[in-house]
């Protein structure tokens, strides 16, 4: 029985870490990619959104926003990042898959994750 | 100290400690109210103080975000994040959900400090400061007030009772004199009361002596008892008298008042030398002028010596009547004239004939003076001019 429920809960786990693999490997490249390609600055991207805007939720739309319509009215960015920075094109993805993969790339960079207390 | 003298007091003191310790009470309850919240901002600016340095803190934290963020604790302070949502991000201590928006806050063991963070570094839109409340300055100001309070009640016990007693003072004489004029009344009364009884008895026992020595002691006792007795009157319905203002021919009313008082003199042995200028018209009520004859005169027969002298002059501007008794030392000269009061105690009397004589004086605007010299006599003299 103790077998059956390791078992149960190794694979469980397995599948875990295969499901958030397989999501940052989505981000990876449905964003990311080309991201690096661009030299885009993510923590920059991700640090204007969280000053402005406070929590996971409203960056998320605010970020949704942008994706769906690519502005510079709908971004949080300044005018001078465009000028360095190419305007995104518009993803042909549908509004959750689009949300699941901001949720992501605010997870990877989830400041709260880093914050420790000093020794 | 009397029983109503005590009860008095202990009320007097009951009332004025009952309301000065009152009053006392909500003073001190205000200045420790107004003290302790004093107190309490000056730490709370503490707070605000510090969750300004955390703020700093989280600027250069977001600004640098490096792969370890190491969250600004400050000793003796907790501090936590909150985001819009109210959602806990981070902080020092166990996590404290953020219920209320009030800028302040506390309860018994900790004050709170609510501060907005804008723009929202780190994603913190609220950040929470709290400290351990410093209790020591409160209950030191608790010990001074008790302190003073405990001053203040010694003070004004003290106050209290010297007060009640100065206070008490007044009532206490008045009682003492009361007391005073009790047992000289009983023993004035009793005194021509004797006679008059003895003498009445001694007539009825020896029929067929000599009357005239026993009548002429029933008629100095019933004089006698008639001047305490018009005394008492006038003194009682002084303020109340209505006074019939008429001219009267003071020569002749001394001369009758002379005859009257002659039994006194006589019994005493005294030498007479009247003098009274023809004449003398006064405007005054009778019984004013009554009063004032009849106790200058019976003054100066009862505290004459025996066989003393009694020296009576009336003229157009004055009336002096002088013995040779007992005279007043020089200490009482000024306070004489006061109700009750007595230079000389072992003669009887109430001590309210010179008052009497003090109150027609003023009454009608003449001059008092009062000369004399302890065991040589005295010479009162009342001036008519005004």
């Amino acid at each position: 029985m103790g077998k059956i429920i390791f078992l149960c809960i190794f694979f469980y786990a397995e599948l875990y870490a295969i499901e958030k693999l397989s999501e940052k490997e989505e981000l990876q490249n449905t964003c990311l990619k080309c991201h690096a390609y661009d030299q885009i600055p993510n923590t920059l991207i991700y640090k204007r959104y969280l000053v402005k805007y406070s929590t996971k939720d409203a960056m998320t739309q605010a970020i949704l926003k942008y994706m769906k319509a690519p502005k510079k009215e709908n971004s949080v960015m300044p005018p001078p990042f465009f000028l360095k920075f190419p305007m995104k094109k518009r993803l042909d993805l549908d509004d959750d898959k689009l949300e699941h993969n901001i949720r992501i790339f605010l997870d990877t960079f989830d400041m709260k994750k880093k914050l420790i207390l000093p020794h | 100290m009397l029983k109503s003298e005590k009860k008095s007091l202990i009320r007097f003191l009951l009332i004025y400690l009952g309301s000065t310790f009152l009053l006392f009470s909500i003073a001190s309850w205000i200045f420790y109210i107004a003290q302790k919240h004093h107190l309490l901002d000056q730490q709370r600016e503490n707070l605000k103080y510090e969750a300004a340095k955390i703020i700093t803190h989280l600027r250069i934290l977001h600004e640098s975000f490096d792969q370890r963020l190491v969250y600004p604790v400050l000793p003796l302070f907790d501090s936590a994040i909150y985001d819009l949502d109210k959602r806990y991000i981070f902080g020092t201590g166990k996590e404290t959900p953020l219920l209320e928006k009030k800028q302040y806050m506390e309860n018994e063991e900790k004050l709170y400090y609510l501060s907005e963070v804008q723009p929202y570094y780190m994603g913190a839109a609220f950040l929470l400061v709290s400290k351990e409340l410093d209790e020591k300055p409160i209950q030191e100001l608790q010990i001074e007030i008790l302190q003073f309070l405990f001053a203040a009640g010694v003070f004004f016990t003290l106050l209290g009772l010297f007060l009640g007693k100065l206070f008490i003072a007044p009532m206490r004489e008045s009682m003492e004199k009361m007391n005073l004029f009790i047992q000289d009344t009983t023993h004035e009364l009793n005194t021509p009361i004797s006679t008059i009884l003895t003498n009445i008895e001694m007539l009825v026992t020896f029929g067929k002596c000599k009357k005239n020595d026993e009548l002429q002691r029933i008629e100095i006792a019933s004089k006698t008892l008639s001047s305490i007795y018009d005394d008492l009157i006038y003194l009682n319905l002084n303020h109340q008298y209505y006074r019939r203002i008429e001219s009267i021919n003071v020569s002749d009313f001394v001369r009758e008042r002379m005859v009257y008082f002659n039994v006194m003199a006589v019994n005493k042995k005294l030498e007479l030398d009247v003098n009274i200028e023809n004449n003398v018209i006064l405007e005054i009520d009778k019984n004013d002028l009554t009063r004032l004859v009849d106790n200058l005169i019976s003054n100066a027969i009862k505290y004459n010596n025996k066989e003393g002298l009694l020296t009576l002059y009336l003229s157009q501007e004055f009336l002096s009547v002088t013995d040779t008794g007992i005279g007043i030392r020089k200490k009482d000269l000024d306070t004489i004239v006061c109700r009750f009061k007595r230079a000389n105690k072992s003669e009887g009397g109430f001590g309210v004939g010179l008052d009497i004589v003090n109150q027609v004086v003023e009454n009608y605007g003449y001059t008092l003076n009062i000369h004399s010299k302890e065991g040589k006599g005295t010479e009162v003299v009342v001036k008519w001019e005004k």
